[in-house]
């Protein structure tokens, strides 16, 4: 009965408008979680276009181009730059073979470098060396597979090859120093598509170095760094200042997604703005409901009713369309999901139903979240509402 | 249930000497008190402090030894279900609710009251055949009427009636007075009446001049 008293002053129109304003923040929230849950894979270290902005940088040709400790640390001291790595190389000749069944050895000058890990955008846990290990991981730049793929494989008449292919071709390292000489296992990690180079674990590179040449110094040649915004003018004034070179298409795909992530922090920004205003509006409406019935609420509280029985009928409100709302906000998040799907794949996105089970999870999150601020609210109104000395009832002298 | 009443007096008017404000004594169990005063005095202030609508006094109020301050909000709502009863001046019926419904939204905090027991106290108000009626459309004798009935269905030990019989004719107030005197035995409680001079032909234990 006391439901029905409270609910006399409250019309369809209010809860609609309650539930719309309701569903417009939740559905925007949902919608820009699951868009982020389905773009993470661009965002992830392994991705070149939104992974980690990597500028690699190198000296003018020329007899002593590498860089000095100083030049380090001044170029770790740039605002803009976030980390340094240098390139190290190897300070002795090495010659790599490649024997399979059927072929008849394959030699090979070649050269090995190494990079901290934390620039590699391979992430696998076979990559590592110790003196102990058997087999030494080398990782090679992407385009040397499609270069054989697709250039010498044909033309030779030698079949395609694949990642997992070229991981199980035993390679020899012949490693020739000033002082010594040895003969190492090694096999073909993976394929890079940010280091254009054939790198090995440093340990590894450190290892040998002063194992073979121990009385050569080891310079480094080349340095990547990490940066925040790739476009920086500052950046670039930098680099031209110092006649440091880079790749112009490294920094232009930089950009790239230097912007797609600007993009996309905007519209998260605009959605959690959004979403704040629609729950302020939720509560401005709750308020509304309350007020309307400020006479009544008091008048039930003053003849015997508990704050929480009359709050309790504005908590099943306030669930019930919550509820409505959250499942709105899924449709319109599902919907949505579909109608990316073509975007999504221009952005080499796999589209896959896992974010949905993430949404789903999110929405019951929030239900609960925003049930229990509601609830608070409503609670902290009714006090208000039936307080001594404020109620109505008392202007009677 | 012996109330005190210790020295109050309203902070936010000040009335004139009386023999409730700045007074001890002490309201009985099973006794009958008249309020009696002209308007504006402060009868419906010295029912609001009772009552807990309002704490703007100084001094005590003390229900069977406890300081009625110190009261939290379930503690009021419980002596408002089963301890105290009031008859508000403006009775505060809810307009939009019938004659019954607006009876049995008391009634069923406690289920005090059968729906046979309710239509019989109305029948001997004479507002029996008004129950399916909106409290807005009764007039305001009928609503007092029903008000009274209202304020019965519950357990109580004291009874506030806040010039109950304003608009109601001899007959239905003695018809009133007698049901309400019955329920008053029924349940030793106290009795007490805020009347502008009438004193209804009850026999009151005291009348205090306000």
């Amino acid at each position: 009965m006391i439901k029905n008293l409270l609910h006399k002053q409250i019309h369809f129109s209010q809860l609609l408008f309650f539930a719309l304003t309701s569903s417009l923040g939740l559905g925007i929230l949902l919608v820009v979680l699951q868009l982020f849950i389905d773009t993470q894979s661009l965002f992830s270290s392994s991705n070149d276009l939104m992974g980690n902005q990597n500028v690699i940088v190198s000296k003018e040709l020329g007899i002593d181009n590498a860089f000095t400790d100083e030049e380090i640390e001044i170029l770790t001291q740039q605002p803009f730059v976030k980390k340094v790595g240098g390139f190290t190389n190897g300070t002795y000749r090495v010659r790599g073979s490649v024997s399979l069944a059927g072929i008849s050895g394959i030699t090979t000058d070649m050269f090995l470098e190494a990079i901290p890990d934390s620039f590699i955008d391979i992430q696998d846990k076979d990559w590592k060396w110790t003196p102990s290990s058997r087999e030494v991981p080398i990782i090679i730049p992407k385009n040397y597979i499609d270069l054989y793929n697709y250039g010498f494989a044909p033309s030779a008449g030698l079949p395609q090859i694949n990642e997992e292919l070229i991981r199980q071709i035993p390679i020899q390292l012949d490693l020739i120093g000033s002082s010594n000489r040895r003969l190492y296992n090694a096999y073909i990690l993976a394929a890079s598509e940010k280091i254009n180079s054939i790198i090995v674990p440093q340990t590894f590179l450190q290892h040998t170095n002063q194992l073979l040449s121990p009385e050569k110094e080891i310079k480094i040649s080349r340095v990547i760094l990490e940066v925040t915004n790739p476009s920086d003018p500052s950046l670039l004034e930098f680099l031209a200042k110092n006649n440091y070179q880079y790749f112009q298409n490294e920094l232009l795909s930089s950009r790239i997604s230097y912007f797609l992530q600007l993009v996309l922090s905007i519209v998260l920004g605009i959605g959690i703005l959004i979403t704040i205003l629609s729950i302020t509006l939720v509560i401005t409406n709750i308020n509304l409901l309350i007020l309307k019935n400020k006479q009544t609420i008091s008048q039930l509280y003053f003849l015997g009713f508990s704050q929480q029985q009359i709050a309790k009928v504005y908590h099943n409100l306030s669930y019930k369309i919550l509820a409505v709302s959250i499942g709105i906000a899924l449709v319109l998040t599902i919907i949505c999901k579909f109608a990316f799907v073509p975007f999504l794949e221009n952005l080499e996105v796999k589209s896959s139903a896992f974010s949905i089970v993430y949404v789903l999870i999110a929405a019951v999150i929030l239900f609960f979240i925003l049930a229990l601020y509601y609830t608070k609210h409503t609670n902290k109104k009714i006090k208000q509402m039936t307080a001594v000395n404020t109620s109505l009832l008392t202007t009677e002298i | 249930m012996t109330i005190q009443i210790q020295n109050i007096h309203p902070t936010y008017f000040t009335p004139a000497s009386s023999e409730v404000w700045s007074k001890v004594f002490y309201l009985e169990a099973g006794q009958k008190y008249l309020i009696k005063a002209a308007s504006g005095s402060g009868k419906s202030s010295f029912f609001n402090f009772l009552y807990g609508l309002n704490n703007k006094f100084t001094g005590s109020i003390l229900y069977d030894e406890d300081d009625i301050a110190s009261f939290s909000e379930t503690q009021w709502t419980q002596l408002r279900r089963e301890k105290i009863s009031l008859v508000f001046q403006g009775l505060r019926l809810f307009p939009e609710l019938t004659a019954m419904e607006n009876i049995q939204l008391k009634n069923q905090l406690t289920n005090h009251k059968t729906e046979a027991e309710i239509l019989a106290a109305l029948k001997r108000l004479d507002v029996d055949h008004l129950v399916d009626k909106k409290a807005e459309t009764l007039s305001y004798g009928q609503q007092q009427r029903v008000a009274i009935v209202r304020a019965l269905c519950q357990p109580f030990e004291l009874l506030l009636l806040d010039e109950p019989f304003s608009h109601i004719d001899e007959v239905q107030i003695d018809n009133a007075t007698q049901l309400i005197l019955e329920e008053i035995a029924q349940r030793n409680a106290t009795l007490l009446i805020a009347s502008l001079g009438d004193s209804y032909n009850i026999d009151y234990t005291k009348t205090l001049l306000l």
